[in-house]
């Protein structure tokens, strides 16, 4: 028979990790899914990364020269890096690891729009050479907002940037155990002894990433069964419990329970701007002036109003360059009558309007349970289609009219990491065609952004970001459903856990 | 019989080709995207359509069919979309815990669903039978995941006699094998109980009524002697039937309770492929899935004429 007590008394040198969600693939540059970002941040190394207070640092990179234009960056390899399977980290693999993140990533397209050359000087030694300006340069080669600028080997780079790479090969603190890899049940990774630990102490994606485990095993299973296992010690981390069982979690003396990332989420109401009603910004403003934010974060994170508040910016609450411009909509009691008033002002004339729900998606549900009882007390003609997360990330991005397999309404929420300023924020893009699903379209909010890639410090970086604000309001690019945030949970035994935006391994112990 | 066998395993084939052109059509037609997923949120829909073109997905339906046909006719149900992993390797890794389950779940089931049945038929009317037959209603009525999470939170939580999650390979030690798959397969195991208690006694009560069973009293045979040579023989073709049907809804069907239990197992790789539309994994384990059923439905057949010598083929 099975002697549960006895197994947990040993394997001190293991981890075992529940993860957000199932790691189903290994790519964090052909695709953007926040758990494979997370298994790829051990896997894979980075020539800078950001600390907690967003600062880059170097970390593949043992400095950088740049000229006083921001237009010629020197940057300079440490020695002694190793990739897994034992080949030396040279420029020759870092060239085209930059080239394909270049392709995917938002702040990697603005550097090749500027990019004049990308050349090898030595093994050891790359310059970037630009015709413009680009100082936030190292945040984006930093930064923990997917796609990441990993490093990979010079084979794997130069696979198409649109495909899954197969080989998962890294410099990264952890090697991936492909053969122990049971997709949808069971990832495990094991420590890189030739990994070079910086001799910084570790901070987020910057410093020393020590690794005191010889193996951390990711496991998928039931909200429940996490529960559970945590509660019986079968489990040492479950990443995002569910906010209703954090009450049972709390109790247990031998778990201990805290927020996991400090930037939270940021709700979103995403209505298509293409086709009616929401072509009409006095619709999409009359949406906003209904929506009530705390009846959306009750329902999405429950009573504890010390996991959300409402949030009258698009941007990160608590971050350096957050502003509430041009936020007034969502602000005060909601006045249902005006936003009638508004919908009759422009013609609504009790079109039908397709809501598209992900019912699997604990959040997505109740945010869409929320919108579907605002919209009918404003007196629109809600067309509920409750789906699951597949179809509505394929449906979102037909363009077609809502009874012709498009939409009019779905919603998401985005990682308030990815929130701080434009550049990862995909969401908040309002380039029409090119957009986001939804396709906004503002010349004032891409002025804004342009604006903000420019700004040569940080005065000049807030002003933009207020800019961007109050034309994203004005545009009604989307509307922001409040801000929450989410636990984690460990067993006591485990120490060194911190908040972050993804699951820091390195510095983490257990008894 | 060889012949028979023959003409059995022959007809597989085209039911496999239905099978095959079914589940395509359907995945064709039914909504979801790979590519949104494998993109993921922060996705422009623009990168999501270069990736569903890297992807191959853009191609028109009868080349993607005669693409994957071909490749299965080879031998070769291709890979994940999501993993790149083979969809072969995918399914080997996860028969052994869900072939586990089931023996487990059956051996239980039967060991005690049967000896139920019979006494229940046997002492038909009394106390007994009515015990056996709320037994059986609590089985049917009781869903899955309440008998696994009582079962967790009871055996596991509260009395730490086994774990509450996970699988041991069979390799790794028969005693943490099983510790891991009691609470499931005894959770999984009361709908099966149910069910062949039922057929046992319904159909023993049948046997039992036959003039042999009497002649067999009449001449002196024992209780026991009655009930589980002559008797149970008899009546042991529909049970048969019954296992057939438990054991082949087994291999896909235990989703629930390899979910409750984190069991990685064929049930919840089909359902996760699902969800993430990786067509090669979902067409490679309903091809398999279809494959078992007609094989075990030819075993049922064949085990018919070890319990009845009058049906021949």
């Amino acid at each position: 028979m099975a002697a549960p007590s006895i197994a947990r008394a040993q394997g001190s040198k293991l981890l075992r990790f529940v993860p957000q969600a199932n790691l189903s693939s290994m790519d964090a540059v052909a695709g953007t899914q926040y758990v494979v970002r997370n298994a790829a941040l051990m896997v894979w190394d980075t020539l800078y990364g950001i600390d907690a207070s967003l600062t880059p640092k170097p970390q593949m990179c043992e400095g950088h020269e740049v000229d006083a234009a921001f237009k010629t960056w020197t940057f300079k390899l440490r020695a002694g890096l190793k990739f897994h399977d034992g080949e030396t980290v040279t420029t020759r693999d870092v060239i085209p690891s930059l080239e394909r993140w270049m392709v995917r990533d938002t702040m990697g397209q603005q550097i090749k729009l500027r990019l004049d050359a990308l050349e090898a000087l030595d093994d050891r030694t790359f310059r970037i050479r630009l015709n413009k300006p680009f100082p936030k340069m190292l945040f984006a080669l930093g930064k923990n907002n997917a796609p990441v600028a990993l490093i990979m080997p010079e084979r794997i780079a130069r696979t198409d940037p649109f495909k899954l790479i197969s080989e998962y090969v890294g410099s990264g603190p952890m090697k991936f155990n492909t053969k122990e890899w049971v997709p949808g049940a069971k990832a495990v990774f094991e420590r890189f002894d030739g990994y070079s630990v910086r001799n910084e102490p570790g901070e987020w994606l910057a410093g020393g990433k020590r690794i005191h485990f010889d193996r951390i095993e990711w496991s998928i299973m039931d909200p429940a069964t996490a529960a559970a296992a945590l509660q019986n010690g079968e489990i040492d981390w479950w990443e995002t419990p569910l906010p209703d069982l954090i009450p049972v979690l709390k109790k247990n003396p031998n778990i201990r329970v805290d927020i996991a990332d400090p930037f939270g989420n940021i709700g979103s109401l995403r209505m298509n701007h293409l086709q009616p009603p929401f072509n009409d910004p006095r619709i999409r403003r009359a949406v906003m002036m209904a929506v009530d934010q705390s009846d959306y974060m009750q329902a999405v994170a429950g009573d504890d109003t010390s996991t959300w508040k409402t949030l009258p910016s698009f941007f990160t609450p608590g971050t350096p360059f957050y502003t509430e411009d041009g936020g007034e909509l969502l602000k005060g009691k909601r006045d249902y009558a005006a936003a009638k008033k508004l919908l009759a002002e422009a013609g609504y004339n009790g079109e039908k309007v397709v809501l598209v729900v992900a019912t699997d998606v604990a959040i997505t549900k109740a945010e869409g349970d929320v919108t579907a009882d605002t919209l009918r007390k404003i007196g629109m003609n809600v067309d509920y289609v409750a789906t699951d997360w597949g179809t509505v990330g394929a449906r979102r991005a037909k363009k077609d009219p809502p009874n012709q397999g498009g939409w009019n309404i779905f919603h998401t929420w985005h990682a308030g990491a990815d929130c701080v300023n434009p550049a990862p924020y995909t969401a908040l893009d309002a380039g029409g065609d090119k957009a986001w699903f939804g396709w906004p379209k503002s010349d004032a909010v891409q002025a804004g952004i342009a604006k903000w890639y420019d700004a040569p410090d940080a005065a000049a970086e807030k002003a933009a970001m207020a800019e961007i604000n109050r034309a994203s309001f004005e545009n009604v690019t989307y509307v922001p459903t409040g801000f929450f945030l989410m636990y984690q949970a460990w067993r006591s035994s485990v120490t060194g856990v911190v908040k972050a935006p993804f699951p820091v391994f390195w510095n983490v112990q257990k008894a | 019989m060889f012949a028979y066998i023959l003409r059995r395993i022959m007809a597989t084939i085209p039911v496999m080709a239905v099978v095959a052109l079914f589940v395509f059509s359907l995945l064709y037609i039914a909504p979801g995207d790979p590519a949104a997923i494998i993109a993921g949120d922060q996705a422009t829909p623009a990168d999501v359509e270069r990736i569903r073109a890297s992807l191959g997905l853009d191609r028109p339906f009868l080349i993607r069919f005669g693409d994957w046909l071909w490749h299965v006719l080879n031998g070769d149900l291709g890979t994940s979309i999501f993993t790149n992993l083979p969809v072969t390797h995918m399914i080997a890794q996860r028969v052994q815990p869900t072939f586990s389950l089931m023996v487990l779940t059956l051996t239980i089931a039967l060991s005690l669903a049967i000896p139920m049945g019979v006494l229940a038929a046997w002492k038909h009317g009394t106390w007994i039978d009515r015990v056996v037959m709320i037994f059986a209603v609590l089985g049917f009525s009781l869903p899955v995941f309440v008998v696994g999470y009582l079962l967790a939170y009871t055996f596991a939580l509260q009395l730490d006699m086994f774990p509450v999650q996970g699988y041991t390979p069979f390799e790794d030690g028969f005693g943490k094998w099983l510790g891991n798959l009691v609470l499931p397969a005894v959770a999984l195991a009361g709908v099966y109980m149910a069910l062949i208690a039922r057929i046992t006694r319904a159909t023993m009560l049948e046997v039992l009524n036959q003039d042999y069973v009497r002649t067999a009293r009449a001449k002196g045979v024992g209780q026991r002697a009655i009930l589980f040579v002559h008797a149970l023989k008899n009546a042991a073709v529909p049970i048969v039937t019954i296992v057939g049907i438990g054991f082949a809804s087994l291999i896909g069907g235990a989703v629930v309770t390899e979910s409750v239990f984190a069991i990685p197992g064929l049930g919840r790789l089909v359902v996760d492929a699902i969800l993430r539309r990786d067509y090669p994994v979902i067409q490679g384990v309903v091809l398999m899935f279809s494959f078992v059923y007609v094989i075990v439905n030819l075993l049922v057949d064949l085990l018919y004429t070890v319990f009845d010598p009058r049906i021949r083929y």
